[in-house]
């Protein structure tokens, strides 16, 4: 199912993509031409449109796709950073998960053999997985479509390696997400749902892979389910009145968009009475999971600069402005 | 390594049994894949004019790179990261007891650089931590092979304490307490590398198969 759905979408966004089926990467076939430092991301398929709706001139330089839920292995990532290598540096967007951290390191401690500067901006934004006994850390979730958004951006300005693995540190901690879901997905291969949840049921902070959430709890109406959530998200990021943010309402893969947008509403009222500025929100499937019927809410403390930076023209399959 | 390679088809069984029982069961197959492979590579290299391959390390670069590029899983390419190390320490055509201790250690740094594990975790730290210890203790005149048999002895005992280890990171982290008595895969690797470097291993050390006594925290 992976390959065949790679060479499709090789096919179908042929003018903005370069596939080397060999190596196992996509590449960006116009890359903006102020861009200094190749920006490389990538991880497991089954969370499209997450990398390659984001490969393109303002976003990814590469991406590096794995198996259904899989970490890409280190020969992909360390071939692709080669390839979109200019010269200046290779920066790596990792999700927070151990295979992909080990993969990605490993081809950069390749690289670094090569002589071709590596750095890394992990990205660690999911709230469910925040627990002081885990030495895993928090997984990398819906964040990374942000993170890549702002970062290509400010790529595309000649930035160097160091400052944009700074800048994207920086953008990486001022994002939090939480996840819910009332189904599981459907494992492709068997057609049967990864999990089973009675019909009243909700998952409260789902990740991205089909693993059951720590909690289970009987579904609360729509605006007290988002009312939760924000309050949770906003308790970590804590921010002031007056503050700025970005949101992003992001279904999972098997909710419609009507009903993303009722959750969006739900969002804006409640950072209303927060007293914060919604600069942006972003409505659709972005970071998916299979057919999970579930969506997530990532807000992100932005700054004018972030704003701009997230404004600026993206040329990628996916990117809806 | 061609050693290494016969003491992992020799024992594969025993090193499956044990991935069985804390990961996912692929280790052996996946090593002995490797190493198969690394055999294959050598053997190409070696019509090769020696001009090739008698560059400094250039055998150990084949096989790392066998490891790298085309081992499963993440222990495979962890191994080749420390091959990869070994290669670059090397000076001559042969690893003298500098290049050993440069080598083993700087294999160590790259793989907690990447996995970020350390001693206790029960990973293959546990073994290449103590055999770099190990190491750095020894005299330089001893030689390579009194250095190396040091080394395995205190990568052998790391592998016996992984038993009693629950762990923190990789694959076996996923079954927790079950995981108890059983020593970790990847370090029982680290073992049989070391040492296969003095003579074919064709079983794991009986202290390493047989389940270590149930001890608390």
């Amino acid at each position: 199912m992976v390959p065949d759905a790679l060479a499709g979408f090789a096919r179908v966004h042929a003018d903005l993509v370069v596939h080397d089926e060999t190596a196992g990467f996509f590449r960006a076939r116009n890359p903006a031409a102020g861009r200094r430092v190749a920006i490389v991301s990538g991880g497991g398929c089954g969370h499209e449109p997450l990398h390659l709706g984001f490969l393109g001139a303002g976003m990814l330089d590469a991406v590096c796709p794995g198996q259904l839920m899989a970490s890409p292995h280190n020969r992909q990532v360390f071939e692709a950073s080669r390839a979109v290598s200019r010269g200046a540096g290779v920066l790596h967007l990792v999700k927070n998960y151990t295979g992909d951290r080990i993969n990605f390191g490993i081809a950069a401690e390749r690289l670094a053999h090569e002589g071709i500067d590596c750095a890394r901006v992990l990205i660690d934004d999911d709230l469910a997985s925040d627990s002081p006994d885990s030495a895993t850390g928090r997984r990398g979730t819906g964040a990374a479509v942000l993170v890549e958004k702002v970062l290509g951006a400010a790529a595309d300005t000649g930035l160097g390696l160091r400052e944009l693995a700074e800048l994207g540190t920086d953008v990486a901690g001022r994002c939090r997400s939480l996840a819910v879901a009332s189904a599981a997905h459907r494992t492709p291969a068997t057609g049967r749902a990864a999990f089973d949840l009675a019909e009243d049921d909700l998952e409260w902070g789902v990740g991205i892979h089909g693993e059951r959430a720590r909690r289970t709890e009987s579904r609360p109406a729509l605006d007290e389910l988002v009312t939760r959530m924000t309050e949770e998200l906003l308790a970590a990021l804590d921010p002031g009145a007056g503050d700025s943010v970005i949101a992003l309402v992001n279904g999972l893969g098997g909710v419609t968009r009507l009903e993303l947008y009722g959750v969006a509403r739900e969002l804006a009222l409640r950072l209303d009475r927060w007293k914060l500025v919604l600069e942006r929100v972003l409505v659709g499937d972005f970071v998916t999971a299979l057919d999970m019927r579930g969506f997530s809410l990532t807000l992100m403390r932005a700054d004018p600069e972030t704003v701009k930076w997230f404004d600026a023209p993206a040329h990628t399959p996916s990117w809806p402005r | 390594m061609r050693r290494f390679a016969a003491s992992v088809r020799a024992t594969e069984p025993q090193l499956t049994a044990l991935d069985q029982r804390v990961g996912d069961g692929d280790f052996g197959t996946n090593l002995r894949a490797g190493l198969d492979a690394s055999v294959r590579a050598l053997d190409r290299t070696a019509a090769l004019s020696p001009a090739v391959t008698g560059r400094a390390g250039g055998p150990l670069r084949t096989v790392a790179t066998v490891f790298l590029d085309g081992v499963g899983g993440t222990s495979g390419p962890l191994f080749g990261l420390l091959l990869t190390e070994l290669a670059l320490a090397a000076v001559g055509p042969v690893l003298d007891v500098p290049a050993l201790r440069a080598g083993l250690a700087g294999g160590l740094a790259a793989v907690q650089r990447v996995g970020e594990a350390r001693p206790g975790d029960k990973t293959l730290v546990d073994a290449l931590y103590p055999a770099c210890e190990a190491l750095r203790v020894c005299p330089e005149q001893v030689g390579s092979r009194v250095a190396l048999a040091h080394a395995s002895r205190a990568a052998w005992e790391g592998v016996r304490l992984t038993a009693r280890l629950r762990a923190r990171r990789g694959r076996a982290s996923y079954v927790g307490e079950r995981g108890r008595g059983v020593p970790d895969p990847g370090a029982v690797g680290i073992g049989l590398l070391l040492s296969s470097a003095g003579g074919v291993l064709t079983e794991l050390p009986p202290s390493v198969t047989e389940p270590a006594p149930e001890c608390p925290d």
